[in-house]
């Protein structure tokens, strides 16, 4: 090690360094200031309002409606796409042939814009369209699909899950192609075939998969903006305003741009404590099956 | 027992084109919906006949009143994508065999600040980086667009690691025969990792196509805009012309399908060591 390497190595790094230090630096004392003044983006004169904007963001129903709407996407979504990645990666694993060429086809939803996808959802959801027609024609329903809450909720939802399933069906599938030929072996000597033994063999020997796909799904419910963004714009009566958008509408919309900070801080802890909790219940649920 | 197998694996492929239609149903229904006469958009799931109607309608404006500029925000995409992409490959590449390959003291500090900064939630910096790009002077111009998106913490992590499993003696060996690193770089580690770099572009180009909030906050004049943030802005304008939107969805979907099927070939090698 001389002095030259060491030019040359922050000298390499040094794009990292000088981004960080305008990109992120900067931005992170910035945030944390603003967080406490009742800056409006525009006006030059603003002034410090201590832990007002935190107090306003507790009691503010909008935040209220994001903190809950977060998790009752989660409720949906985790379990739907942990289901269905998971048979994905099933189908594709036990395929004979042609398994590359599926796992492509699943991966496709990935790639979509989210602005794209909701254009197509709206088409097909909309009064007129074949999908709504067969439901009154054949089962006489009515459905106002973006009318409802609810069901405004699970559209979002099934349109993320349409979107990640068939990337969460990759690592389902490094999983299952990392369980040895022996276990499986050991597995029928003791009995256990077909359902008993993706149930009791293949499920519980997945458990870092599962521990992975949970993380992230719990994680990318906190970040949700482009979908309800350009379907629902948040609502009907909330039932679909996420964190990002709420976020969005205080700083860009209302211009409250340090009360749209402390709320931004709000929902970042509400992020880690949300994750901090199911990492230490998957960690509890893994213990019980011999992982640590 | 051979005959029972056999029907178990026909199910299996019955399940997995299914499956497959589902995935890629919302596609068709998007070309087929830009390709069908207006009367027949989401009206017929089967367009009885095939135009070029509404591509034609986008790519002269669209509503008469006001001309939105389709064919600049494709254009534009394509820029800010395309050289937001490139910086971010290069200063990984140069950022990642930094390192992972040359040894000088602070690195371990580096590495921490990345791992660091990986996990720290970007939305807390989302009004002050708009500050900052509106503090330069950027509001409005493609810079805004392009060089807070110039750096990718994952990309440097995944090439860190990548390049940390190439052998020290191959590099050594070149430095022998009086190699400096930029030619090393060149002619040794870029070869090298051409599996990984494409699904590592195909990745960043993808997720800076698709990127909607950040464009759409640095950037208001119509001739500037990303097709992505054009799209969402006209979806309640246009929700009259469902014909034109599917065309413009088209167009926004065609360049990431293509790349992807391009690289398609190196997909399940890179997406298993990205994965790990």
């Amino acid at each position: 090690m001389n002095k030259h390497t060491a030019k040359v190595g922050w000298l390499l790094a040094s794009p990292y360094l000088i981004y960080s230090a305008i990109f992120f630096l900067i931005p992170l004392f910035w945030a944390l200031y603003l967080a406490f003044t009742n800056w409006n983006l525009i006006s030059p004169e603003y002034e410090t309002v201590g832990v007002q904007n935190f107090i306003d963001a507790l009691f503010s129903p909008s935040v209220r409606a994001a903190f809950w709407v977060t998790y009752k996407f989660m409720l949906m979504f985790v379990p739907i796409v942990i289901a269905g990645s998971l048979i994905l990666a099933l189908i594709i694993h036990h395929l004979p042939r042609w398994k590359g060429l599926f796992a492509v086809g699943y991966f496709l939803p990935y790639l979509a814009s989210g602005v794209a996808s909701a254009i197509v959802v709206k088409g097909v959801i909309s009064y007129n369209s074949p999908f709504n027609q067969f439901l009154r024609d054949v089962f006489g329903l009515d459905i106002d699909w973006l009318g409802s809450p609810t069901l405004a909720a699970l559209v979002i939802v099934l349109m993320m899950a349409w979107k990640f399933v068939g990337y969460y069906a990759l690592l389902f599938l490094s999983g299952l192609e990392s369980i040895p030929k022996e276990v499986y072996e050991a597995a029928e000597i003791d009995g256990a075939v077909g359902w008993k033994r993706v149930w009791h063999v293949t499920i519980p020997m997945l458990y870092p998969s599962f521990y992975t796909v949970t993380i992230l799904a719990v994680g990318l419910m906190f970040g949700i903006f482009t979908e309800p963004y350009v379907l629902t714009g948040g609502g009907p009566e909330y039932a679909t305003h996420t964190w990002q958008l709420e976020i969005y509408n205080q700083a860009f919309e209302k211009l409250n741009a340090g009360y749209g900070t402390a709320v931004a801080i709000i929902n970042s802890i509400v992020t880690f404590a949300s994750i901090f909790i199911f990492r230490k219940l998957l960690e509890k649920w893994g213990g019980r099956h011999g992982w640590e | 027992m051979v005959g029972s197998k056999r029907w178990k694996v026909g199910l299996l492929y019955v399940l997995a084109f299914a499956v497959l239609f589902v995935m890629v149903f919302p596609y068709l229904y998007m070309v087929l919906g830009s390709l069908a006469p207006w009367d027949e958009v989401d009206r017929k799931l089967i367009p009885s006949s095939l135009t070029l109607r509404s591509y034609e309608w986008l790519f002269q404006g669209g509503e008469d009143v006001v001309p939105r500029p389709w064919l600049r925000a494709f254009f534009n995409s394509l820029l800010v994508t395309s050289a937001s992409t490139l910086l971010m490959l290069v200063t990984a590449v140069m950022v990642g065999y930094a390192l992972s390959k040359v040894t000088f003291k602070g690195r371990q500090w580096v590495n921490n600040a990345i791992l660091f900064q990986m996990f720290y939630p970007s939305i807390i910096l989302l009004i002050p980086l708009f500050l900052i790009v509106r503090y330069f002077g950027w509001y409005n111009t493609y810079w805004a667009m392009i060089l807070p998106k110039a750096v990718n913490l994952w990309a440097i992590f995944m090439y860190t690691n990548f390049f940390r499993s190439i052998p020290d003696e191959l590099i050594e060996a070149a430095k022998m025969d009086g190699a400096g690193h930029l030619t090393i770089i060149r002619r040794i580690i870029w070869p090298m990792s051409r599996s990984i770099t494409t699904i590592i572009f195909l990745f960043l180009f993808m997720e800076r196509w698709v990127e909607l909030l950040w464009d759409m906050l640095v950037v208001n004049n119509e001739k500037m805009l990303t097709l992505n943030v054009l799209l969402a802005q006209m979806f309640g304008p246009y929700g009259g012309y469902p014909g034109p939107m599917y065309a413009a969805s088209v167009l926004l979907t065609l360049p990431i399908l293509i790349l992807f099927i391009l690289f398609s070939k190196n997909f399940k090698e890179g997406m298993q060591f990205i994965l790990k």
